[in-house]
């Protein structure tokens, strides 16, 4: 509601934008906050809000500026690890009358450093949360994962949102976006002022995009689990930025996968990257990732292996359906989107990324 | 043009706009090119300008495999460079712009979308045929313009179809949903045509009861320690059936615990059984293969052959109750007699994390030529088809509905197994 009367003011506005800029009105069109908005995924997006006239103000919260950061994005130095951040994040929401809130403050990547990881993901999630209760927000949108419904022989092909969430319960790193989840849905339950918009993302593959996955599929030889050859889905990094604008842009709240068309073999994976499988025995390999892992020389911890064995495939539906998002590449699309610019690293044609 | 047909729309309803914003910041070429094989399907009025205005035409740049060194700049900035001289394009594309308008709510927008995928076939038609005229074409090697012959080929749907696919010669790039790969199904249809015509000779009886259409649900008894008769019956159905319907069975958990056997099986058509999968395949009018013995059908010793067990718990007939689907009673002999259990290894089992290891006369004796089994005769018996209709969808949490109808289907096919024993004179002769 409020979209359509929004609109109107909001075109005028665009040409004189400067001066409103300046004076500190109340802002004509949506004031949108990233938290973990030096990611990959809020510095892409705060670089499309700034293209945005419906968007007023960009609020970045992080521990670095983000790069992409322009005329109508303020940052604010915020570690969400801090003790008494929930106070500061409220005052910060209530001076800038911030009314969409996207909580992007978590780790693409498995990392060593689970305390400080647990710090910011799980206890992170419950300093935002408590802002939110202390100066209500419009609209919160949760930046999750289709993984964290976890690899199993016993998943249906494809998994719809009201699948528990299974990830491994030894991974840090899934137990403490699970957990953030969890946290977001009894706020969600217990404040109905607020519209809460959850986007479990599948992997993302993409050009630019760097993360546990693009490092595993860019080893020379990828390790695979004999005898294994689960269906991937993958999503295109321009689809996860689309979807997430989507979700900034329309007010739909609930839980939604937000995957690419598709699905294709592990094995097929590797093929269309130009790498070559490596198959090593399932009974072996645990071991084999655990060393690696803790020899820093694993892109993931051997709770992952699981992904390469079972099928985690979500149904997109849903996103189509009521959030009207529909991916504009496919896994495929994706896979080879990412091979290119890879080959492309490989022959040290592209050495910079964005 | 592409910011007009792009600018038109404030928010980008549909998800292509992201691309081209974040197209701003300095894209690699690999981007490029594969967000441009995506505009080529999706807003088709930005690309096709190239071949209105020049002789030869720029094909659309081809997806991402096309190994073309260069960037296909030269000829398309060329056609950007010469002046618009149809008075219709404008109009042209005016239409196109509402089509895409329309296009924009994503309910409608499949069917429009073809529509308008179509309706650009029809109109670039007459331009290719224009190019492949042999006035212009004279006239461009006449020109001694150095003619790009290899890019024409490049874009031609001949090449993308046979070259280009990158290094993937035994497989091909696609699965479907649910992991079927076409292309390594049919490298191994003739061993199965070779065990179902030459070892088992397989007979089948009553496949017109097969619909060739719509959704059908195959309900048959399980048997044999080592279960191909999944196989057996998408074989029979691909030979014998008119409409040669392929089939899509449901196999036990176990079999995607196991390395090999699931994801083997997985590229072959095999879907593990489970609810969400059988009403997502019905509900895309599939032809589906269910054995509602699961693994007690298939871990039964020798002397209990042909007693059909529990039929599960009825999720079968609840599920063609809920989709409307029809189900067609098929009874299998012979696949007793090909793999006889001996009897089932249970430390083997335990060590393996299997529901049994089945020893037979053949496996594991002669390893992977022991899974041939012995040449006992198969015949397969296709049922009249139970109509579900009748029913309410509601009516599937009805429990004495279902277990009637269960008892029923089940005493059909134990009917039917009964019946062609009886007339059985040998087991490998049939």
């Amino acid at each position: 509601m409020g979209d359509g009367e929004r609109e109107g003011p909001t075109m005028t506005d665009a040409k004189d934008h400067d001066a409103h800029a300046v004076t500190k009105v109340t802002p004509p069109g949506r004031v949108v906050a990233l938290t973990g908005a030096d990611g990959f995924l809020g510095r892409n997006l705060i670089g499309l809000l700034e293209d945005d006239d419906r968007v007023s103000r960009i609020v970045a919260l992080d521990v670095e500026r983000p790069a992409t950061a322009g005329r109508k994005t303020r940052f604010y130095k915020v570690d969400l690890t801090q003790p008494r951040v929930d106070a500061r994040l409220a005052e910060i929401f209530a001076s800038e009358q911030v009314d969409t809130l996207l909580h992007m403050a978590f780790l693409s990547s498995p990392t060593h450093a689970s305390a400080w990881a647990h710090e910011l993901e799980s206890v992170g999630t419950l300093h935002v949360l408590n802002a939110c209760r202390e100066r209500p927000v419009h609209k919160f949108v949760l930046w999750s994962h289709t993984i964290l419904y976890g690899a199993s022989p016993r998943n249906p092909n494809f998994l719809p949102e009201t699948h528990p969430l299974r990830g491994h319960s030894e991974s840090r790193f899934l137990r403490d976006k699970i957990e953030a989840e969890q946290v977001v849905a009894s706020f969600a339950r217990s404040s109905p002022g607020t519209l809460v918009t959850v986007l479990r993302l599948a992997p993302i593959l993409g050009p630019t995009v760097k993360n546990y996955l693009t490092r595993y599929l860019g080893r020379s030889m990828v390790p695979t689990v004999m005898g294994f050859d689960p269906l991937m889905q993958f999503l295109h990094e321009v689809d996860a930025l689309a979807a997430f604008k989507l979700a900034v842009m329309r007010d739909i709240p609930g839980v939604f996968n937000i995957v690419g068309d598709g699905v294709l073999p592990l094995s097929t994976v590797i093929h269309l990257t130009g790498r070559i499988g490596l198959p090593i025995p399932h009974p072996v390999m645990y071991p084999i990732v655990s060393a690696l892992w803790t020899a820093q020389l694993s892109e993931a911890p051997p709770t992952f292996v699981d992904y390469a064995r079972w099928l985690c495939v979500a149904d997109g539906d849903k996103a189509l359906r009521e959030l009207k998002f529909r991916p504009a590449f496919t896994t495929r699309e994706a896979v080879l989107d990412y091979a290119h610019s890879q080959r492309m690293r490989d022959a040290h044609l592209l050495r910079t990324t964005p | 043009m592409a910011r007009k047909v792009l600018g038109n729309d404030p928010f980008g309803g549909d998800s292509p706009k992201p691309a081209t914003a974040s197209a701003k910041k300095p894209v690699p070429p690999a981007k490029k090119s594969a967000a441009a094989a995506k505009k080529g399907e999706k807003k088709p009025a930005v690309t096709e300008e190239a071949p209105a205005t020049t002789a030869a035409p720029a094909p659309a740049p081809a997806p991402a495999p096309a190994p073309a060194p260069a960037s296909p700049s030269p000829s398309m900035e060329k056609a950007a460079g010469a002046e618009v001289e149809e008075p219709s394009l404008e109009s042209v594309i005016a239409q196109l712009d509402a089509l895409l308008d329309q296009a924009r709510d994503p309910a409608e927008s499949r069917p429009l979308l073809d529509r308008l995928a179509s309706r650009l076939k029809a109109l670039t038609q007459p331009e290719e045929e224009r190019a492949l005229a042999p006035a212009p074409a004279a006239a461009s090697v006449l020109d001694d313009e150095p003619f790009d012959a290899a890019r024409e080929l490049l874009g031609s749907d001949y090449y993308l179809r046979r070259w280009g696919q990158t290094a993937i010669r035994d497989r091909s790039e696609e699965v479907d949903d649910f992991g079927l790969d076409p292309e390594y199904a049919r490298r191994w249809q003739p061993v199965w045509d070779l065990l179902y015509d030459r070892w088992w000779r397989v007979e089948v009886e009553g496949i017109e009861n097969v619909p060739t259409t719509g959704r059908v649900a195959l309900v048959a008894n399980h048997s044999g320690a080592i279960p191909l008769d999944g196989i057996m019956l998408a074989t029979a159905l691909r030979k014998e059936h008119p409409g040669a319907r392929p089939l899509r069975w449901l196999a036990e958990d176990f079999i995607f615990h196991f390395p090999f056997a699931g994801a083997y099986l997985n590229r072959l058509g095999a879907v593990r059984a489970c609810q969400e999968n059988a009403e997502r395949l019905l509900r895309k009018d599939a032809c589906l293969a269910l054995f509602p013995e699961g693994v007690k059908g298939i871990a039964k010793p020798f002397r209990e052959r042909y007693q059909l067990q529990r039929f599960g718990r009825g999720g079968h007939i609840k599920l063609a109750i809920r989709t409307g689907t029809p189900i067609v009673p098929v009874t299998i002999v012979g696949a007793e007699e090909t793999y006889p259990m001996l009897f089932q290894s249970g430390r083997l089992s335990k060590m393996l994390g299997l529901p049994f290891v089945p020893i037979t006369p053949t496996f594991p004796l002669l390893g992977p030529l022991g899974l041939a089994g012995l040449p006992a005769r198969w015949k397969i018996v296709f049922g009249e088809p139970i109509a579900m209709d009748a029913y309410r969808p509601e009516q599937s949490e009805d429990i004495v509905l279902v277990n009637r109808l269960n008892e029923k289907l089940r005493e059909t096919i134990q009917g039917t197994l009964d019946r062609l024993l009886r007339a059985r004179q040998s087991v490998f002769k049939g």
